[in-house]
């Protein structure tokens, strides 16, 4: 099945300049495979999104569908056919 | 067979069956001791004929290693044909590896050893021919035994065929063999020591991932799986630098592999105890590696200009001028917005590479390099600098980016947040955990300070290069004297204010140390209240600076050329962490803290109520030195003579993190961070040449 993962202008040097990166996955896979295999054909991804201990980065959100997935599983959230995923980055500053 | 007794061997009880024939255990009548003894089944015997395995047996029995099972004897005793071995107490690596895989600790020490034997055995034309999980053996201790070195029959290709087409209902002899064959051997070339060390990838992907690489329900299935597909990727927990050994002993071209088990070994070696390396460039990575910057005006850097970098928590800025240093020109933001708390220029072996720490609030902190003034910088796809996955401990920030001894040109380190030391032996392409400090009991026990836990002071002992110092807020002061294996705590004298005990063994948080390269002995700190010295590599500290406005301070800077002179800017109080009075002030001492000057020609007497960091107080280390500052409120100030009289060179930049400077040698030669004149260079390196020059005015 096909997801499609919406990518921020600060990281479309990675994405060779794409705003969407649609990848092929298997039926039932977690958000986490669904990323993988965004890392998978866009590299520079993984480490700007996860730690290096493969959890969010702090000040980056990711919405399946309208979604936070802070609030529905985080990194396990299932994911589903032509489902929408969109890397944002978060409110902060200073 | 139990009972039964062999020439002197009588047999006590089966301990395992594999494709060979059947393994007991056996008392040795003769020397009094159990050992192993392998009764080789008959089919082994008729493919390849009983003397030319007991060759085969014999030749193995000459090996002599650690991590191999030694073999007592071979014999034949009428039909049956057997072998003695070591009786290894322990369990196979078949049997430990789960399914979710090994640490990466423990797949990287597990694989030295079996490199090493490998190594050992193919120097003396053994080659094992069937090396698997199987024939792996751990014991207790963590030690690794690989078993039947030699022994294994060849296979011919009708068996191979065999193999394949009836996979699911073989024996498990060649159903456990099939997966760790090498494609070439599958199309029937003879097995050698490259197909062994394509075994050798198979079993460290198999540890690391917890599967084989290569599957399938039949025999034909992994056949084709080896021959064909590429390998699969291995779970993103597995370190990039394990990950290269194991593509790199997979490739299916045997020439493509590593070409001897001692290079596996050196570079598992590499990986081990550390962690993590980062892939190494190169055209298969996808994605960007340099990022020519446009829209910015670069600097036109010529032979000599000195170079000031200065980080900003909003970006870095490439500050030049000729040899004269009155008139500067600025190029920047580099890294727009993001926070650059280290900056260094690497001026070694003909380089002039600048290096910074672009920490994004966003997309975390990666190191970027520069080989020509920041017209280009890498960027690179993998963080190179990261904590081990089982450590569960993820980068925040790098504060401190330094260079190795200036006889070690290709050494790099840097200090991390959380506090942790970071080493590069390849001139930053791959860095280290130095895992002696990291391990450290005191570590979990060190508090955060105010700006987090850092590592923000890394200083190498130039004249014994098993000596470093390292500084942690708030952790304190440590020393390590065998190259970074182990660390003792340094800070028998500091002061702490905010703990019941004042002299604590360790936490003091301290924020900065220097220290003269002609006198190693001799430390300098600034403490968080207190300035202190050593005279005796850090095993005591007496305090300083009594005449100073205030003991609080950031930065502190060693002069370049005088041993007894260092520099700082106290600011007012914890509390008011700003220049006394609104009065901007250098303070110097020239006798190594006895009494201290102000020096204020040229800076502002009042309303300058400025903070100087912990990093951005530096010299070119010219004669006479150039010295300069940056400050929280974005000014950047110089001196050309030493402290004297001061220039204000910009102002309005962001917060001022970090300076250093740099005389660039074009031809080659290397930068004044190494210039000395208290102290002849001893060996005649790049950089001591250099040294000769930079003086020479």
């Amino acid at each position: 099945m096909k997801v499609s993962f919406h990518i921020p202008g600060a990281l479309r040097e990675f994405t060779e300049n794409k705003s969407t990166v649609h990848v092929e996955v298997k039926e039932g896979v977690s958000l986490l495979e669904a990323l993988q295999a965004l890392f998978a054909e866009c590299p520079g991804l993984r480490d700007r999104v996860l730690t290096e201990t493969g959890e969010t980065r702090r000040h980056v959100n990711i919405f399946v569908a309208n979604e936070n997935v802070r609030y529905t599983g985080g990194l396990a959230t299932p994911v589903v056919p032509g489902m929408e995923v969109s890397i944002v980055p978060a409110i902060s500053g200073g | 067979m139990i009972g039964r007794t062999l020439d002197h061997y009588r047999i006590l009880a089966q301990i395992g069956e594999g494709g060979m024939g059947v393994v007991y255990r056996a008392r040795d009548e003769v020397l009094n001791r159990d050992v192993a003894l392998k009764l080789l089944a008959h089919g082994a015997l008729e493919r390849v004929g009983p003397d030319h395995l007991l060759r085969e047996a014999q030749t193995a029995s000459s090996l002599s290693h650690p991590n191999i099972c030694t073999i007592h004897q071979v014999g034949q005793n009428g039909n049956d044909f057997y072998v003695v071995m070591e009786l290894i107490a322990g369990r196979s690596l078949s049997d430990l590896i789960v399914s979710t895989g090994l640490s990466m600790e423990t797949v990287t020490r597990y694989g030295t050893q079996i490199a090493d034997a490998l190594a050992h055995a193919h120097d003396r034309g053994i080659v094992h021919r069937d090396l698997k999980g199987s024939n792996v053996m751990v014991t207790p201790e963590g030690r690794v035994k690989v078993l039947d070195f030699g022994l294994a029959t060849r296979m011919e290709r009708d068996e191979i065929s065999d193999v394949t087409l009836s996979y699911s209902s073989l024996e498990s002899k060649l159903v456990g063999t099939l997966p760790y064959m090498a494609p070439e051997v599958l199309r029937g070339q003879k097995a050698d020591h490259l197909s062994d060390l394509w075994a050798l990838g198979v079993l460290l992907y198999e540890a690391a991932a917890g599967q084989l690489p290569f599957r399938g329900k039949t025999g034909f299935e992994v056949t084709s799986a080896i021959l064909r597909e590429p390998l699969p990727a291995l779970p993103a927990t597995v370190p990039y630098g394990l990950a290269a050994v194991i593509q790199h002993c997979l490739m299916k071209q045997p020439v493509e592999r590593y070409q001897r088990a001692s290079e596996v070994r050196a570079a598992l070696e590499t990986v081990q105890g550390a962690t993590l390396q980062t892939r190494h460039p190169s055209e298969e990575t996808r994605g960007p590696r340099m990022l020519v910057l446009r829209g910015i005006e670069h600097l036109a850097v010529k032979n000599k200009d000195i170079l000031l970098l200065v980080g900003t928590n909003k970006g870095a800025f490439l500050v030049r001028s000729s040899r004269d240093r009155t008139k500067w020109d600025v190029a920047g933001p580099y890294f727009h917005g993001q926070g650059v708390y280290a900056m260094a220029y690497d001026g070694r072996n003909g380089r002039h590479r600048m290096w910074v720490s672009a920490n994004n609030m966003m997309w975390g902190t990666f190191l970027r390099s520069s080989d020509d003034f920041g017209k280009s910088w890498t960027n690179p796809l993998e963080a190179s600098i990261r904590f081990p996955a089982e450590s569960g401990t993820a980068l925040r920030n790098v504060w401190q980016l330094s260079l190795g001894r200036p006889d070690e040109p290709d050494k790099l380190y840097c200090g991390a947040e959380p506090a942790a030391l970071f080493e590069s032996r390849d001139e930053g392409d791959t860095w280290c955990l130095v895992r002696g400090l990291y391990d450290h009991p005191h570590r979990p026990r060190w508090m955060p300070s105010n700006g987090g836990l850092t590592l923000h002071t890394v200083l190498p002992d130039p004249t014994n290069k098993q000596r470093m110092y390292i500084g942690v807020s708030a952790g304190g002061v440590y020393r390590t004297d065998d190259g970074g294996i182990s660390w003792q705590p340094s800070n028998k004298g500091i002061r702490v204010t905010f703990a019941p005990e004042r002299y604590p063994e360790f936490g003091q948080c301290v924020h900065k140390i220097v220290m003269h390269e002609s006198r190693p002995e001799r430390l300098f700190l600034q403490n968080h209240g207190g300035m202190y010295r050593s005279e005796n590599h850090g095993e005591s500290w007496q305090e300083i600076g009594h005449d100073l406005p205030s003991d609080f301070g950031f930065a502190m800077l060693m002069h370049p050329h005088d041993a007894d002179c260092v520099y700082s800017v106290p600011v007012e109080s914890e509390e008011f962490r700003c220049t006394p009075e609104g009065r901007l002030r250098v303070y110097r001492t020239r006798n190594a803290g006895g009494s201290w000057e102000p020096l204020g020609r040229g800076l502002p007497d009042k309303g300058a109520y400025e903070t100087v960091l912990r990093d951005a107080l530096t010299t070119d280390a010219l004669d006479p030195a150039g010295i300069y500052f940056g400050t929280r409120s974005g000014k950047l100030y110089g001196s050309r003579d030493e402290g004297k009289t001061w220039k204000r060179i910009l102002e309005g930049l962001p917060q001022i993190l970090c300076v250093k400077a740099a005389v660039v040698q074009m031809d080659g030669w290397s930068t004044a961070k190494t210039i000395s004149r208290s102290k002849p260079v001893k060996k005649k390196t790049r950089s001591a040449r250099g040294a000769k020059r930079g003086r020479s005015r």
